[in-house]
């Protein structure tokens, strides 16, 4: 095990991916945590969608720099924002649908351009992530973003907390209550685009989302839902990554993803507050307090 | 008596639908205005417009103190998730964090504030609990406990006693009858009719594109609710008739 770790350590690609991914796990788990609390998991995986084309066109016209990503992706992740609020509030649609219609015709406009352009990156690296392409530049791009995402969750995440516990009492205690929901989407837009390189388009919302699901599981309070997320986001990364280089012909997205799905299904099955919590349920049930008992009554 | 707020010639609803019109009322310091309509009738939509959550159709808000900076709301049980993962004391805490803003935490003084409005909504005792472990009557305790720490002029709960049980809806009608006597405004949005006429001075009843409102015993008549199609002929006899058999009784002596 020692050795395969010295094998691993001695290539920087390699030092280049842990590194990477050790950074961004700590940037991704507060992110996916409201993900899921905020029950946007779905609109997180349409936005990592969204964001394709937007590097697709910086890509084609200006070569895969970190400043074309940043664009890109910047400008079709705000546009597509903006563009699903408008539909939701001047149209029959909801935000969902809206959403959903959005990024499908931006994830085929993404994959139409980057083929008709005969783009020299492979197709299978740009969705699902490749660890070789970190460089010094990705590195940057991965640090800024999360200096700016633990940042902005220092200063956010009482509001964030009471907005997404109670988003009406929130509307009512503040002017400008979407300030902190369009500075959340800018959030999850700079960590997708940070985890770009390493999961890929289409994986980069699993080390997001997963983490976060699993440690529902287990959590009961914000503060322990963050620090299991991240400690179950840096282990798919390293496992993962581990997998992806024993495996060589495998991309290091989906490889990082499916650990976060085991962690995910194990949680599921034995967390206190998975399948493994029922049976607890059901005893503590027979103790119900003669206030839920005449509760349930009056609702039925 | 002070008012905390003037309301003139209101009208509202949404584009295409005026749920009421010309409606004025003074909402006065130290009373309890109970809101009463059929179901549709925009009792939580003039929760909302006092909140500042919506824009009315026409007509005039009136501060004469200014806006407080909190007003103290309570939601429909409903539109709350349970399953966020928040104990009891961190929730009921967040009807203060304005007061200890973005960085600092609560503080022992702010800790003890929270413990006595734990207290005083019964609910001390599940302070740790989680929320997902609550009955719904003890989430409207905690629930409570928020608005105690809001301690703002102006209260507004919507639907307080839905879904609680009789000894839960006392508590928290001790409650509201201190916030009332500590020269508070409470605006509360209810479908039982007993605790309106026991407990709240002014009602507003709104339901058939009218708005009426005034002290409780000239808005509630049986005419009235019927008129206004809160109830039906026969649930009003029914509701109204020791009334009925009191003035009959009058008539024979």
């Amino acid at each position: 095990m020692f050795d395969l770790f010295a094998e691993m350590w001695s290539f920087v690609f390699m030092r280049r991916a842990f590194v990477a991914t050790t950074v961004l796990s700590a940037s991704v788990a507060p992110i996916g945590a409201f993900l899921v609390l905020r029950r946007l998991s779905l609109a997180g995986e349409a936005m990592a969608h969204a964001i394709t084309p937007g590097i697709v066109i910086g890509f084609v016209t200006a070569g895969l720099s970190v400043i074309s990503l940043l664009v890109g992706g910047l400008v079709a992740g705000v546009g597509v924002a903006i563009l699903t609020a408008l539909l939701a509030r001047k149209t029959i649609l909801r935000s969902d649908a809206s959403l959903a219609s959005l990024y499908l015709i931006a994830l085929a406009a993404g994959i139409f351009i980057l083929s008709a352009a005969g783009s020299a990156v492979p197709l299978k690296s740009f969705l699902f992530g490749s660890i070789l392409g970190i460089n010094d530049a990705s590195m940057m791009l991965v640090g800024g973003v999360a200096s700016v995402t633990l940042v902005a969750f220092a200063a956010l995440l009482r509001p964030l907390i009471v907005s997404t516990c109670d988003p009406i009492f929130f509307e009512a205690q503040t002017k400008r209550p979407w300030l902190v929901d369009q500075g959340f989407m800018l959030l999850l837009v700079l960590n997708l685009l940070a985890a770009f390189k390493t999961l890929g388009t289409l994986m980069a919302v699993g080390l997001m989302i997963l983490p976060a699901t699993a440690a529902r599981y287990w959590a009961s309070t914000i503060t322990g839902q963050l620090i299991l997320g991240f400690a179950f986001a840096l282990a798919s990364c390293w496992i993962g990554l581990t997998l992806s280089y024993l495996f060589p012909e495998t991309p290091s997205g989906p490889a990082i993803v499916l650990v976060a799905g085991s962690f995910f299904l194990i949680s599921a099955l034995f967390g206190p507050l998975g399948f493994g919590g029922r049976f607890r349920k059901s005893a503590a049930s027979k103790n119900l307090s003669t206030d839920q008992t005449y509760t349930q009554e009056r609702t039925q | 008596m002070t008012n905390v707020l003037e309301i003139r010639n209101l009208a509202l609803g949404y584009p295409g639908l005026t749920l009421f019109k010309h409606l004025s009322v003074d909402i006065h310091a130290g009373t309890t205005l109970a809101v009463i309509g059929a179901n549709g009738s925009g009792k939580s939509t003039f929760v909302k417009m006092l909140l500042g959550l919506m824009d009315p159709l026409a007509g005039r808000l009136t501060w004469p103190s200014g806006r407080p900076d909190e007003i103290g709301y309570l939601a429909q049980l409903t539109e709350f998730d349970r399953r966020f993962p928040i104990r009891v004391r961190d929730l009921a805490a967040m009807g203060a964090w304005r007061g200890f803003g973005l960085w600092s935490g609560l503080g022992r003084a702010g800790r003890d504030r929270v413990a006595a409005a734990l207290d005083e909504a019964g609910i001390l005792d599940l302070a740790d609990r989680s929320l997902h472990t609550l009955s719904g009557g003890q989430l409207q305790r905690t629930l409570f406990a928020r608005v105690i720490l809001q301690d703002a002029p102006l209260i507004l709960l919507d639907e307080p006693f839905a879904a609680v049980d009789q000894s839960t809806e006392a508590h928290l009608l001790s409650i509201i009858k201190r916030w009332r006597e500590e020269g508070r405004a409470v605006v509360l949005v209810v479908h039982d009719l007993s605790s309106v006429l026991d407990h709240c001075s002014h009602a507003l009843l709104l339901g058939g594109g009218t708005a009426t409102h005034g002290p409780v015993d000239e808005v509630l008549t049986p005419d009235r609710l019927v008129s206004q199609g809160y109830l039906s002929e026969s649930q009003a006899a029914w509701m109204f008739r020791g009334q009925a058999n009191a003035q009959e009784n009058r008539a024979h002596v």
